[in-house]
């Protein structure tokens, strides 16, 4: 049983977020790009860092240095591909898409909900005070 | 048959222009970088002194340091922008955001009503049997209207009867409980759904 709870607590947020995946997996790969940014800055300074010293480590420069490309190249080439994708998908136009109308009805629902929760229990109140001696 | 899409000037300048600062923020960044790199080699032939060479190329090295910097905050603010941008325009998602949504909101609220249903089913088997005992018992009989139970259930006299409604003559009190016998030999559940029903609907 606690096999099964454990199981179905971890389906629970794959589920919730399954329905989101595609709008959220270019916002993930925007957020990583900005990370990205950050290390090629900071390979950047290890270089010039590593540079001003006396004795400076080749290995270090060299991986240093391509780690700084390789991020600047990849930085370059996802936000061209973002804008390309955009350039294709965006019309110009405002959506009007709405889920208004499903939220107001689960919204009535959770009250109908609510109101027999309420009724059932006055109604064990009820029972409870014609049943006291 | 495809046809070309024309954007609105607007946004079509918008994405060169997101373009063009990509292009040259990172231009900015690999050439100030590789102008750091070229500064740092140390010659042995120079114009002026040593001295002034040297604060000339820390002068230089902090100012392309800061460019790159720049560069790169520049580089950010696009990335912030393309990502409004994004939850803007980028219908296919945003369409496929409200389907997900409504889809969920909808199976709650198919969940919440079915779960009522199930509810309104079991008290309404509860209440048929309490109805049943009720006009069965001798307190039906003791009210002249014979109100549905929920109705006696809520009258104030209900909860007050006195002594005298007990003395009833017997040919009423007769008369009155071959109707709830009546009422309870119908085969399907008159009590159920009809709230408002009194024993004239089924007699």
């Amino acid at each position: 049983m606690r096999g099964r709870k454990r199981k179905r607590r971890v389906r629970r947020p794959a589920r919730a977020m399954a329905g989101y995946g595609v709008a959220n997996e270019r916002l993930r790969v925007l957020e990583e790009l900005e990370r990205e940014i950050g290390a090629s800055l900071q390979s950047a300074g290890t270089v010039i860092l590593e540079l001003s010293k006396e004795k400076a480590g080749e290995r270090l420069l060299e991986r240093q240095a391509a780690q700084f490309s390789a991020a600047v190249q990849k930085v370059e080439s996802e936000l061209s591909a973002q804008i390309r994708y955009l350039t294709q998908v965006a019309t110009g136009q405002p959506h009007e898409g709405s889920s208004y109308s499903a939220r107001k009805a689960c919204q009535m629902a959770l009250n109908r909900v609510d109101y027999a929760r309420l009724k059932l229990g006055e109604l064990a109140r009820a029972c409870e005070q014609m049943l006291e001696p | 048959m495809a046809q070309q899409r024309v954007l609105p000037q607007s946004k079509e300048t918008l994405l060169q222009s997101y373009n063009k600062r990509l292009k040259d923020d990172v231009k900015s960044i690999m050439d100030n970088f590789t102008e750091i790199i070229k500064t740092a080699k140390i010659e042995d032939e120079t114009q002026v002194s040593r001295a002034t060479q040297g604060e000339q190329d820390n002068y230089e090295m902090h100012v392309r340091a800061a460019n790159i910097v720049r560069a790169g905050e520049s580089l950010m603010k696009l990335v912030s922008d393309l990502k409004q941008f994004l939850i803007l325009n980028d219908f296919p998602s945003v369409n496929e955001a409200i389907n997900q949504r409504n889809q969920q909101l909808r199976s709650l609220q198919e969940e919440c009503d079915k779960k009522l249903i199930a509810l309104r089913d079991e008290i309404s088997i509860d209440l048929y049997e309490l109805e049943e005992e009720y006009y069965s018992s001798s307190y039906s009989l003791c009210d002249s209207n014979d109100l549905p139970l929920c109705e006696a259930y809520w009258r104030q006299d209900f909860a007050t009867l006195s002594p005298e409604s007990f003395s009833m003559p017997l040919t009423a009190a007769t008369a009155e409980q071959s109707v709830a016998t009546s009422q309870s030999s119908t085969p399907s559940h008159p009590h159920v759904n009809g709230h408002g029903a009194g024993p004239t609907e089924h007699s």
